[in-house]
């Protein structure tokens, strides 16, 4: 009687208990053992994507991005200790800003890093840092031709069917992707605002 | 182990048995990811891993386990390698996962793991269990990257990201879009399926 109860009721729950322990640990263990290493690779796409806003070229090796990060950009930290935006030097002159912006997106929450000039009147360029849409299609925002039809222009911007933007205010959807398209533009259009209004969209 | 058993427990995943097209598992993952080729193929190497290590794993604990509790314990496995997968992809491709957003956790629900560990590795030996999950995860990895080449290509001209189809070539959008998913897995199974009965009306 004594034993089945141990066997029936007490064993599982040991058992459970145990196992998990085991499995936690080496888990836990392996995420300590890389976690300075993901820290880095996300500071480091962070300085990329702040370096491609700016429009100044970003260097392959990881090493090369700092040195270029510390000589033209720096961070201005709000008084919670969160970078609020970035200056953008040249020859130790402010010529630019770097401010974060987000927003809805399909699937989740869409991120980006909006770069501007010193005078507020020309985007140098947008780049997403967080998104989840749809691999093929929303995803797309990613890409090299979307994100660069943001250089030198200031909206405000209205979509059209993709390739096919012409001028200062126009911007190419993308093709099965509207709603995507149409959450971007929100983000862009409501950040510019800010920027003319000489606010910072939204610190991080 | 007899060479010959070794030998049916590695084949037969990878054809009459089939975790996608004859027993039609794990797939809600064959919708989501197959529409890159890139992206399909670390989801799939991720699957195979979790797949062999986890029926390993539950066959060396198979003695110990109380059948109460066994799912539980198996569906720990799972995760804990499954997480293990996750944390390596964002330490050493950090692009690669970013662009794979929710999908690696969501091998933890694909049924073609859990489904090895209870109908194979909870009676097999470990060496055998382990043979059976990476034939498994193989079965499974080929019919997606198949189905996702062709997504790809017809979806966005591409293949592995690279521009195949020239100018007069007009992107299937639905193709990249879930039903594109379930028209290439239909019409993969109709011939893989035709194929084989035609095999075994001939034997018989």
């Amino acid at each position: 009687m004594k034993s089945q109860f141990w066997k029936e009721r007490i064993y599982p729950v040991v058992f459970m208990v145990a196992v998990t322990a085991v499995f936690i640990s080496v888990v836990s263990g392996i995420y300590l053992s890389t976690r300075d290493m993901v820290k880095l690779n996300e500071s480091l796409f962070l300085k990329r994507a702040v370096l491609y806003v700016a429009d100044i070229t970003v260097p392959v090796k990881g090493a090369a991005v700092d040195k270029v990060y510390r000589s033209r950009v720096r961070e201005r930290l709000d008084s919670e200790g969160l970078i609020n935006h970035f200056e953008i030097l040249e020859d130790n002159v402010i010529s630019g800003y770097v401010v974060f912006a987000g927003g809805p997106g399909l699937w989740g929450e869409i991120e980006a890093v909006i770069g501007f000039t010193e005078t507020r009147d020309k985007l140098t360029g947008v780049e997403f840092i967080k998104q989840n849409e749809t691999p093929g299609l929303g995803a797309r925002i990613a890409e090299e031709w979307f994100k660069e039809q943001f250089r030198g222009k200031m909206g405000p911007f209205v979509l059209v069917p993709e390739s096919t933007a012409e001028g200062e205010k126009e911007l190419d959807a993308i093709t099965g992707a509207t709603r995507t398209s149409n959450f971007v533009l929100e983000i862009i259009n409501q950040s510019l605002e800010d920027i003319k209004e000489g606010e910072w969209p939204k610190p991080r | 182990m007899a060479k010959a058993k070794v030998k049916k427990v590695f084949l037969d995943p990878l054809g009459k048995q089939n975790p996608v097209f004859a027993q039609v598992l794990g797939i809600c993952s064959t919708l989501a990811v197959t529409n890159v080729l890139k992206n399909t193929l670390v989801m799939t190497m991720g699957v195979v891993f979790v797949t062999a290590l986890s029926n390993f794993t539950v066959s060396l604990l198979r003695k110990v386990i109380p059948s109460r509790v066994r799912m539980m314990v198996e569906t720990l496995i799972i995760a804990s390698y499954v997480i293990i997968v996750e944390i390596a992809l964002k330490a050493f491709v950090p692009d690669i996962w970013r662009q794979l957003g929710p999908y690696v956790g969501l091998i933890i629900t694909n049924c073609i793991i859990m489904g090895r560990a209870e109908a194979f590795a909870l009676s097999n030996p470990p060496g055998i269990s382990l043979v059976d999950g990476l034939a498994s995860g193989i079965g499974y990895a080929y019919v997606l990257l198949v189905i996702a080449f062709f997504r790809e290509l017809m979806g966005s001209g591409t293949i592995w990201g690279y521009q195949v189809m020239g100018s007069w070539w007009t992107n299937w959008s639905i193709m990249v879009m879930p039903p594109g998913a379930f028209f290439m897995l239909a019409v993969f199974i109709w011939i893989v399926k035709g194929l084989l009965l035609t095999n075994e009306e001939k034997k018989s």
